[in-house]
This record gives structure tokens, C-alpha cells and sequence, in this order.
């Protein structure tokens, strides 16, 4: 095999490195051992230095460097430029990028740009001499597959966020960084930008947090939100809801976790009058721990709990809230 | 103005029960139009309500006879149901086949579901535009088209990006634009007199190189089950939440 390098695509956000971009150098340094060749990494951004060193730091053989005003903000076809010119700089044989808004589309442009694979989602992934093989999820995370591609040409894989760990940095690690330049035909610039309006401060970590509160239908109203508020400041957790909550205007979109709203994958989703469709539980399947209160025994999401008390929530959690607050000392 | 709407008729996502043995659906599953298709399909037909002038196509790639009789029964003004022995086949041939029809209809604007229900890549949207070499503009939360330029609301993981294109574009919907129609007995019945086409990849000057899978598909598979978990019922709730406590600090969650 003459191409042999794993080229790993990482997407930023301001000055900062996207977490689930991290996560490839933990799915690509394995890959590139085993065919034998480098692990290149491609920082995309505007004012990303910082980033392109990090990347060194967590195994990148190399990186390349492609900083510009016009990549500082998240457009597909601007990134799929800037992949294409790594593609070009290092020539490898299997591109990683993350399973984010900008990577899934980003990914399937250029595989029909190059006639190539591309591996959705995937949570394992596996090389040998022939093929790639991924483990990916389908019918809405309900089953797995594998799906496999020849090594015969390359092959894109978008890597599904939290399948694998950030590997650990290595202090002082430097490796040769080498600026990309890429550019941008008209067609590249028929997209424009006009605004962004960011989350609310606070609730932009909801992916990334450790403790998720979702409140569901069974809360009865906005007003009563205010116990999973509560609740989730006493676990120094972040608050979701269900499509249904969402729907009913009670909490805004951007709070909404399932099928049309965010994927979680806390170490405690706490569940709170949620019931457990699918449509919410697609996105929260992957939790290490789920703790449930619910009044219907046979909801759902109780048959997947770890924990749960079915009961009425309007007794339990301002008593739980109460207990965590004294345990914190903060009564 | 033209638009062209790409839909797919995929098993019902909720009626899919799983054989183990056959490492497969059930046979027999009964089929849906892929949701956020009808979230696309419904963004078209407000768009022609808006324009005039409009009229509507929606294709399909694969069987999909009762979802292009919706689409026609809800307003669409016409379906082509592209068929062939192997269609649909991966996401690359599905694009590729879709692309050559688009290229003869030469829509100004098309509308694909950000993703299906059933192998959920997303590849398709994304593919077409690639091939069409128009702009593609996904995640689609709400637009507005005045004076020929279209503004895009995308949901991404930072909040809510718009973006503004000009005609043509692809666009894939999410569920969070406006709630599809359901069909009405009137529209049943017109939908019986609106034009619909059946074509071959041979029909759009399609080889069997241009179809050749890039990637073949396994079987399916559960992830392995969890052990059922601790249900507390009938318990007093200060002695419940007492219960939960200890479980959180056990396992260190606390």
C-alpha cells in the first residue's frame, strides 16, 4: 500500500480545538500504526496556533496549519477546501473527522468529490490490508452494523463524538507544523455568513457536561422547571428537556436532547417526568448512568434506568434538591 | 420557480422490531415516508404558496410509491420514482443517480431531509450538491426568500448560524421547521390525476460503473443489554431519596 498516513481534521471553535476533535488523535493513533505511517493533523480555523500545537502534543506527527479569517467560521464548503488541500499536502490513505454539523457535511461532499467512502458516525474502527471496517449505529441508534470499504482508494470516516477517548498530552511534545494555504474558489464563497446567535452562556456545554437534569412532560409546566433548575444547580449539573417540552415553547430548543435536538452521554443523566420515547432516547442512550423518577412504571426510560423511584415528583425532587444541598453544605 | 424535493420511503421507525436470527428487520416491517423528508416537502409547498408560480417535484430513488402519492396528495405537483434493479444502493449511487435527474429537471432550488430513519449517513443531500457543484446549506431550522436570496437558519452545536445563499442551492431540513401537512381527502384524489414518471438509471444515460457500491453493509446488531437496574416502587419519598443518595455516592456521581 502506497498510501499509508491517517489524516486527522480538526475543527475549532474561536481560538479553541472542538473536544470532539480531540477525540481522533484517540482513534487515529492506533489506525496509523497499524498501516505503518504518519498521523497528520489538519487544524482549520482563524487564529488556531494554539491549536496546531495541541494537536503535536496529543500524537500528531505533523500538523498542518490551515489559519484564515474566512475558516473561522463554520461553512462546509470553505472546510472542504481546506481538507482537500491536506488531502493534496500528505495524501493519505484514511481521513478522520468528527461526527459534528460541519464534519457530516463536510465529509460527503468531498467522498463524491472523489468518487470515495464515506464511514458515518462510526464508533469502532478497524484497517487491515484490504479494508476499512466501522461499527456504526443505524435506524436511530435502535442497532449497530458494520459497513466495510476497500483500501483501495481513500477513505473518509467521520467518528461518532464520546466512541473514544482524548489521549493524554504529552508536555513539551513539538512537532513540525507547516502552514496550509488554501484557496478559496467563488463557488467556495456563495455561502456568507450573516449571523450567529450563541447559546445562552452556561448552557453551551450541555454535550460536553458531566451531569444532565432532563425535565420532561410529566413537569406539567414551565413554571415547575424551576425544580430541575434546582436540582440540577445542586448536582452542578446542566439542564435538558424532552421534544415535547421544547415543543410545548416550556424550554428553548437548544435545551432539547434526542433524535432532533443533541446527543448526551453524561456520567449521570438524571430523567425527570421524562417518559423515554425514542425519539429522546436516541440521544442519551450512551449515558454511564441513568437515574429516573417517573410516576408510570412502565415508561421506558425506567426499564433502562439504573436507578429509578416511580413516584411523584413533585414529593421526591424538592426533597432530593434539599438533600444534595445539606450533603454540599450549602443548605 | 422550480423546486425539487428529494424524499425516501424508509420502515416505519416506529414499527422496526428486530430478528436476531436473520441479523435483520422483521420481514414484513410496514414502511414510512422518512420523517424529516415531510418537514422538506412542506417547506417547498410553503414556499410555492409564497412565490406562485412554484411548482413542486418530488423523486425518489427505490420503491416508493405511497410516499410519492402523499407527497402528490399533500401538494406536491408531480413525482418521478427513479427504479432499478439495486436502487437504491449506497449513498454514493443514490447521489449519483439523483444528480443526473436533477440535471435534466434543473430545479432552482432542491429540498432533501437532513437524514433518514433507516441507515441515517446523511450522505445523500450533501452528495448531490457536491456533484451538482451548487451550494450546500444543512441543518435547516427556518428560512425566508425575498428579493432571490434566501436566508437559512441552521442549528449547530454553538446556537443558531444564518446563512444567505442565492438560488441554487440544496437544503436539508430538520423537524424543527413547520409541522407537515396531512394529506386531505380532496388532495387523495387529486393526487390521482397528477403526473407521475417512472424512470431507469439507464433512462438518465446511467452505466453500471456509475452505480458500483464504494462501501458494502454487514449485518445488524444489538449493543449488548444493560442489567436491569434498581426500581423503587411504593417507597416513602424521604426514604427513596435517601436510597438514590447512597446509589450516587456509591458509584461516585456525588
Amino acid at each position: 500500500m502506497a498510501q499509508e498516513r491517517v489524516l486527522v481534521v480538526v475543527e475549532t471553535v474561536g481560538s479553541e480545538a472542538r473536544p470532539a476533535s480531540l477525540e481522533l488523535f484517540g482513534a487515529g493513533r492506533p489506525l496509523a500504526d497499524r498501516l505503518g505511517g504518519e498521523l497528520v493533523g489538519l487544524v482549520i480555523g482563524s487564529g488556531v496556533q494554539g491549536v496546531a500545537e495541541l494537536a503535536g502534543r496529543l500524537g500528531a506527527d505533523r500538523v498542518l496549519l490551515a489559519d484564515d479569517p474566512a475558516l473561522g467560521e463554520p461553512v462546509a464548503a470553505r472546510a472542504a477546501r481546506a481538507v482537500e488541500a491536506a488531502i493534496a499536502a500528505s495524501d493519505p490513505a484514511l481521513i478522520l473527522l468528527p461526527a459534528t454539523t460541519l464534519g457530516r457535511d463536510v465529509a460527503p461532499l468531498l467522498a463524491a468529490r472523489y468518487g470515495a467512502a464515506h464511514l458515518v458516525n462510526c464508533l469502532r474502527i478497524e484497517v487491515d490490508d484490504e479494508t476499512v471496517r466501522v461499527t456504526r449505529p443505524v435506524y436511530q441508534d435502535k442497532l449497530l452494523t458494520t459497513v466495510r470499504a476497500p483500501r483501495s482508494q481513500r477513505v473518509f470516516v467521520t467518528v461518532r463524538s464520546g466512541a473514544f477517548a482524548v489521549p493524554e498530552a504529552q508536555p513539551g511534545r513539538q512537532v513540525p507544523i507547516q502552514s496550509l494555504a488554501v484557496s478559496l474558489t467563488d463557488a467556495d464563497r456563495a455561502v456568507v455568513v450573516t449571523q450567529l446567535v450563541e447559546k445562552p452562556r452556561g448552557m453551551t456545554n450541555l454535550e460536553n457536561a458531566p451531569i444532565v437534569v432532563v425535565g420532561g412532560r410529566g413537569l406539567g409546566s414551565a413554571e415547575n422547571f424551576r425544580l430541575v433548575e434546582e436540582l440540577a444547580a445542586a448536582l452542578d449539573g446542566a439542564v435538558g428537556c424532552t421534544r415535547a417540552v421544547s415543543d410545548l415553547g416550556w424550554r428553548p430548543h437548544y435545551e432539547q436532547i434526542g433524535q432532533t435536538g443533541k446527543n448526551v452521554r453524561p456520567k449521570l443523566y438524571l430523567g425527570v417526568g421524562v417518559s423515554g420515547a425514542v425519539q429522546h432516547t436516541v440521544g442519551m442512550r450512551g449515558s454511564d448512568t441513568i437515574v429516573v423518577i417517573n410516576r408510570d412504571p412502565n415508561a421506558p426510560l425506567v426499564k433502562m434506568a439504573d436507578f429509578a423511584i416511580v413516584g411523584d415528583l413533585f414529593e421526591i425532587v424538592p426533597r432530593l434538591t434539599k438533600r444534595l444541598r445539606e450533603l454540599r453544605g450549602t443548605a | 420557480m422550480k423546486i425539487a424535493v428529494l424524499v425516501k420511503q424508509v420502515p416505519d421507525p416506529n414499527a422496526i422490531r428486530f430478528d436476531p436470527r436473520l441479523g435483520d428487520l422483521v420481514p414484513g416491517t410496514p414502511q414510512a415516508t422518512n420523517e424529516y423528508d415531510l418537514y422538506a416537502v412542506e417547506a417547498a409547498l410553503r414556499m410555492k404558496e409564497q412565490l406562485g408560480g412554484t411548482e413542486v417535484v418530488v423523486a425518489s430513488v427505490g420503491t416508493a410509491r405511497e410516499t410519492l402519492n402523499r407527497c402528490l396528495a399533500i401538494g406536491a405537483d408531480r413525482a418521478v420514482a427513479i427504479e432499478g434493479p439495486g436502487l437504491p444502493g449506497d449513498s454514493l449511487a443514490t447521489a449519483r443517480v439523483l444528480a443526473a435527474w436533477l440535471q435534466r429537471e434543473a430545479p432552482d432550488l432542491i429540498w432533501a431531509g437532513q437524514e433518514t430513519s433507516d441507515a441515517g449517513t446523511g450522505n445523500v443531500g450533501p452528495q448531490v450538491a457536491a456533484l451538482l457543484g451548487i451550494p450546500l446549506v444543512s441543518n435547516v431550522v427556518g428560512w425566508e426568500y425575498r428579493d432571490g436570496v434566501l436566508t437559512l437558519e441552521r442549528e449547530i452545536e454553538d446556537g443558531h448560524q444564518f446563512q444567505q445563499v442565492q438560488p441554487p442551492a440544496l437544503l436539508c431540513a430538520l423537524s424543527a421547521l413547520d409541522e407537515p401537512r396531512l394529506p386531505t381527502l380532496r388532495g387523495i384524489m387529486e393526487a390521482r390525476r397528477k403526473p407521475s414518471e417512472r424512470l431507469s438509471p439507464a433512462d438518465l444515460g446511467l452505466t453500471e460503473e456509475d452505480l458500483a457500491p464504494v462501501v458494502s453493509w454487514g449485518g445488524l446488531f444489538l449493543e449488548e443489554e444493560k442489567a436491569a437496574g434498581i426500581v423503587l416502587r411504593d417507597v416513602d419519598p424521604d426514604q427513596a431519596v435517601e436510597q438514590l443518595v447512597a446509589f450516587l455516592q456509591e458509584h461516585r456521581l456525588i
